[in-house]
């Protein structure tokens, strides 16, 4: 077509001659699918058809094995080529010009995943105070919050009433301590990758911001999810331990490193994160060397 | 712009390919016998997609009988029997016969190329599997005149293509015609299971020096891993199947309601294969997207570890979400919240896949050749149906849907707007190497405009009805539900794609003999297939490539700037 | 023009790919493994299902001896493995008889059980649940035992006519390897069905 390029080169005039050895055609796989197929469909045929299946199966079963054994058959093409060497001709590639300040601030280090696992045990433990703070208040009990996320509702314990739900029962303290413990540990993770998004206001983004939004999701779903968690949650307390579980975990996150920013470092770091082929390729290359 | 010219350690050869081509005159006869009995990957490719080919159009005539059949209440076109057994035969046909041998067709032809090898790792067995497919094929079909449905004459299979228990059980279905079905699948089974295999070991073990993992074009890793997906779903169909036929000819319970045996399990063990099976036929789409986009974008792929990771990661999340076809059957409360969270999670790689392919044009020199128009509209269809897919999947709102026309639409806003779309794009472009001739322009713009106005004519229309409660799998309906004219529409669409497809035919055949030459490389691409004279020798290369890139063929180019300087 | 790529030419002396018989091997075992995943939890899920006799606990036998020699014919295998691998073609040929014959026992052990439950018993496919899982779940795994047998008999009679030589080692481990895999399987088998399922 029109805007095809051909590589520029200088023939050597050399020709190569060469074999290649390929596979030789055989006629076996077609007939053993044929056995195959046959033998199949003899259940809705008739017996006869299944035999000559059968006996197609064997015969081409053997020739197969003739076939590659003891040595693969296979046919020698003859093939011819010449080694060009390849120079550039033309000036160069065009690249796609980008100015200066069209490109993405990012950060140029993260946490380390050490950071986000004690962020999100922190956290994790800080939250059970306003929890239990309402579970005491409200019902007396320190276990009504524990069997309310460990299990009422689900399969074995349907509808159980408050006074049930006061009581210590092992089962609902074990999901409860599993549920909770996996769900800080990840959501301590994910903040050891995401705070550096923002990394002017961690403790707004991972305290208050994220928190209110998954309280928010939390509430329009949770219907579905466990409709009986749903009718007895409260919702206040409930998001107020998340955010002291966001503001915990963003304050030990973001504690255990202070992040160079981009726009902290010199112009030469700064050109040299560019990725290849935006500007300045040159410092690129002299990273390289 | 000045770039620095780089030097290449060593410099960048290329070996030309000068071997005298011979054009010896065959004889039908032995034209004949060579395709045969072939084990050449390519030629095994295009036996595959040229046996999926006359499948796409019966199974769309039997789309067309359908349609005719619904355009009008009370309509006696079809009787209630004979439609059964044309949407049975229409589904299976379109995902065993056409789906599975035309991405097989074009992994076939592609995966040996563009790693370059000279083979499949077993070219053999690349052989029987196509045999056997091709002969399951036959077979299926012969079921409408041996199939011995109820009144002793030849019936093709009516219990739809997920034939559901007990309905498959010799009380309910008497005769031959689901035997056919389980037998035919059972065998189309073997021959993809086989060329699964196949393709594994072609990917891992035949890549050519310097082909590290990190370097194959993506469409490998694609189909890598779908052959993945094939060993672990095609197999439980497999063995479902000899369930099914166990309870049929010897006695078995497995699905026998009457003796305890369960309905249910074979909803499940379908689906387990069931929903695998749709990301089987998408992820080649996908992969057909990773080398169209970039080429006509004039722009590498965007992203390509991420690329990776989000094929494999949706193969494994799609091995955990079947039951989501399966909401209305009834579960606990843990089971619906879980398979909607899981279905959910699907559209985060999915997500990353789409974003990639739009940061990919994102800035880049856009053609739009005909492959990139298919390309174009798969990315805004495949994103239109995965929300649809999303809404079905909140297991309230699919209580209201399920088994209603919003499925069929659904699910056909993917087979047809983002896989066949993809297809059409994956033959304007790979046709020009398979044939040496392009296809023609302007029929491939006309083929394209009608296919998208047909397209969202019928299937963005038939969500409606679904709605409005109409179910799927009815012959017919009262003329009172207000369906009519939704339905017109919808069959009105139809014909504009039938016509859409009669021209991408014509345009096939015309020019195989009347098209442009096309020369090595008519698209300026990258990747190793475009190396070789178009169509390719039976030997491929005449010396084994060495790369040093994901890009080689741009290496080749531009050696003043080459790609892998970078790596 | 077409012109083939040759980028750092030193590369293709030391470049190396895994082989294509054991890829092959081991994605068609990852096949394998997703059927009898599926019987697996069909026999599973009807266990103990049945309203109508009889019932695993009744008639079936822990087939000790026959998974014992089934067992122990993988350990066989590796030793004829290693025989191979190191050109000492005498212990190969016996190690790989002595594989044989256990998987053969083994299959005979078999025939009996299914000989006394028909016979004796009265439990066949059809009966109930638990002989249409039964017979095909064990029924399954024994169709392998047979192809995995038939293999086997062709390399030992091969091996006899002094054809095997230690340059097929790479062909005959991976053979091995499906035999390994077929016990693997009696593992899974045996525990479910004769140990969990009694
Ligand atoms: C990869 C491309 C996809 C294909 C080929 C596909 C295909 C299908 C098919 C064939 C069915 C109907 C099965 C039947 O009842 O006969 C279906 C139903 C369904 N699909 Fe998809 N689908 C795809 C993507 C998605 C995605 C991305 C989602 C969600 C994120 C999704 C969610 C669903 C749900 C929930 C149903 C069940 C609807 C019902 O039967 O009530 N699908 N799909
Ligand atoms: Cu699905």
């Amino acid at each position: 077509m029109n805007d095809m390029h051909t590589p520029p080169q200088t023939h050597s005039h050399e020709v190569h001659t060469g074999t290649v050895h390929l596979p030789a055609p055989t006629a076996w796989p077609i007939l053993l699918a044929l056995g195959v197929m046959l033998l199949v469909g003899s259940l809705v045929m008739s017996v006869w058809i299944g035999a000559l299946g059968a006996f197609l199966l064997v015969v081409s079963a053997v020739g197969w094995f003739r076939e590659v054994l003891p040595h693969e058959k296979h046919v020698d093409v003859p093939v011819q080529h010449e080694i060009v060497e390849i120079e550039p001709s033309r000036a160069g590639v065009a690249r796609i010009e980008v100015d200066e300040t069209h490109r993405a601030q990012l950060p140029l280090q993260t946490f380390p995943i050490s950071a986000g696992i004690k962020g999100g045990i922190a956290g994790g433990i800080v939250m059970l105070i306003p929890a239990e703070i309402y579970g005491l208040l409200r019902y007396h009990s320190l276990w009504y919050v524990v069997n309310l996320l460990g299990g009422a509702g689900v399969a074995g314990w349907a509808n159980p009433t408050p006074e049930q739900l006061t009581h210590f029962r092992l089962g609902a303290f074990i999901t409860a301590n599993i549920i909770q413990g996996a769900t800080t540990l990840l959501v301590g993770l994910l903040y050891g990758a995401l705070l550096p998004v923002w990394p002017r206001r961690p403790i707004l983004l991972g305290g208050i911001v994220a928190p209110v939004l998954w309280t928010g999701l939390l509430h329009n779903v949770l219907g579905i999810v466990n409709p009986y968690l749903q009718q007895n949650i409260d919702w206040w307390s409930f998001a107020a331990s998340q955010v002291v579980f966001g503001l915990v975990a963003g304050y030990v996150v973001s504690r255990s490193g202070n992040l160079q920013r981009l726009h902290q470092a010199p112009l030469a770091i700064r050109l040299g994160v560019e990725s290849p082929g935006l500007e300045g390729h040159k410092t690129e290359e002299d990273d390289r060397r | 712009m000045d770039a620095p010219s780089t030097p290449i350690p060593g410099g960048i050869e290329g070996a030309l390919d000068v071997t005298p081509q011979t054009r010896s005159r065959a004889t039908y006869l032995e034209v004949l016998h060579d395709w045969v009995v072939t084990v050449d990957h390519k030629k095994i490719g295009l036996l595959y997609i040229g046996f999926a080919l006359i499948f796409l159009v019966v199974a769309g005539l039997e789309a067309m009988a359908i349609r005719i059949q619904l355009a009008v209440p009370h309509n006696t076109f079809l009787d209630a029997r004979s439609y059964n057994r044309m949407f049975t035969m229409h589904g299976t046909t379109m995902v065993f016969l056409v789906g599975m041998p035309i991405l097989f067709g074009f992994g076939n032809y592609l995966v040996p190329l563009m790693i370059g090898a000279r083979d499949m790792a077993f070219p053999r067995l690349n052989a029987f599997s196509f045999w056997v497919s091709a002969f399951a094929g036959i077979f299926l079909y012969f079921s409408f005149i041996g199939g011995l449905g109820l009144a002793g004459t030849g019936t093709a299979p009516d219990v739809a293509w997920f034939a559901y228990a007990p309905l498959t059980e010799r009380p309910f279905s008497p005769g031959h015609n689901v035997d056919y079905w389980a037998l035919a699948l059972f065998a189309s089974g073997v021959g993809s299971i086989g060329t699964a295999i196949n393709i594994l070991a072609t990917v891992f073990c035949m890549r050519c020096p310097g082909m590290t993992l990190s370097r194959i074009p993506l469409l490998a890793w694609i189909y890598a891993t779908v052959s993945f997906l094939v060993l672990v779903t095609i197999s439980p169909l497999t063995a479902a199947q000899v369930m099914l036929l166990i309870d049929r000819y010897l006695g078995g319970h497995f699905f026998d309601t009457q003796a305890g045996g369960s309905a249910i399990l074979w909803a499940h063990f379908f689906w387990i294969f069931g929903h695998p099976e749709v990301y089987v036929l998408v992820l080649p789409a996908f992969g057909f997207a990773n080398e169209i986009i970039p080429v006509f974008s004039r722009k590498a792929i965007f992203g390509y570890p991420a690329m990776v990771a989000a094929t494999v990661g949706i193969a494994f999340i799609s091995l955990g979400v079947w039951a989501h076809h399966m909401f209305t059957i009834g579960m606990t409360s843990l089971g619906n919240t879980f398979f909607t969270l899981s279905t959910m999670l699907v559209s985060i790689p999915t997500g990353i896949k789409t974003f990639n392919w739009l940061a990919t044009m994102w800035g880049g020199k856009l053609r739009f050749a005909t492959p990139m128009l298919f390309s174009v509209g798969f990315l805004f269809q495949w994103v239109i149906a995965g929300l649809t897919g999303i809404m079905l999947s909140v297991s309230p709102w699919n209580w209201q849907l399920h088994n209603s026309y919003f499925v069929v639409a659904h699910f056909h806003y993917v087979l047809v707007g983002a896989i066949l779309f993809m297809i059409f794009a994956a033959f304007y472009y790979w046709y020009p190497k398979m044939t040496g001739r392009m296809l023609s322009e302007t029929l491939g713009k006309w083929h394209f405009w009608l296919m998208i106005v047909g397209f969202h004519l019928t299937f963005d229309v038939m969500h409606i009805p679904g709605l409005l409660g109409m179910p799927r799998q009815i012959y017919t309906y009262e003329p009172d539900r207000g369906w009519t004219l939704l339905n017109q529409i919808v069959t009105f669409g139809a014909v504009i794609q039938a016509v859409a497809m009669a021209i991408f035919v014509y345009n096939l055949v015309h020019s195989y003999f009347a098209g442009k030459l096309a020369g090595p490389d008519p698209w300026d691409a990258w990747t190793l297939e475009w190396s070789t004279p178009s169509p390719p020798p039976t030997y491929n290369f005449p010396v084994d490539p060495v790369v040093a890139s994901r890009r080689p063929l741009w290496d080749l180019k531009h050696p003043e700037d080459p790609d892998s300087a970078f790596e | 023009m077409s012109t083939v790529p040759l980028q750092h030419e030193s590369l293709a002396a030391t470049w190396r790919l895994p082989s294509r018989g054991r890829v092959g091997m081991a994605s068609l075992i990852v096949a394998e493994c997703a059927i009898f995943t599926i019987f697996v939890v069909a026999y599973i899920y009807y266990m103990g299902r049945d309203v109508s006799g009889p019932k695993p606990h009744d008639v079936l036998e822990v087939p000790i001896l026959g998974t014992v020699c089934l067992l122990s014919s993988s350990f066989f295998i590796w030793l004829a493995e290693h025989a191979i691998a190191h050109g000492n073609m005498r212990s190969f040929r016996i190690w790989w008889a002595v594989t044989f014959l256990l998987g053969a026992i083994f299959l005979g052990t078999t025939a009996q059980e299914w000989h006394k439950l028909i016979t004796v018993d009265h439990l066949t496919i059809s009966t109930n649940l638990f002989g249409t899982t039964y017979y095909s779940l064990v029924g399954l795994h024994a169709t392998h035992v047979v192809v995995g047998l038939i293999l086997l008999l062709t390399v030992l009679l091969f091996a006899l006519a002094g054809k095997v030589r230690p340059r097929h080692s790479e062909r005959v481990q991976v053979l091995a390897l499906y035999w390994h895999f077929v016990d693997a399987v009696w593992v899974v088998v045996f525990t479910l069905v004769y140990l969990v399922g009694r």
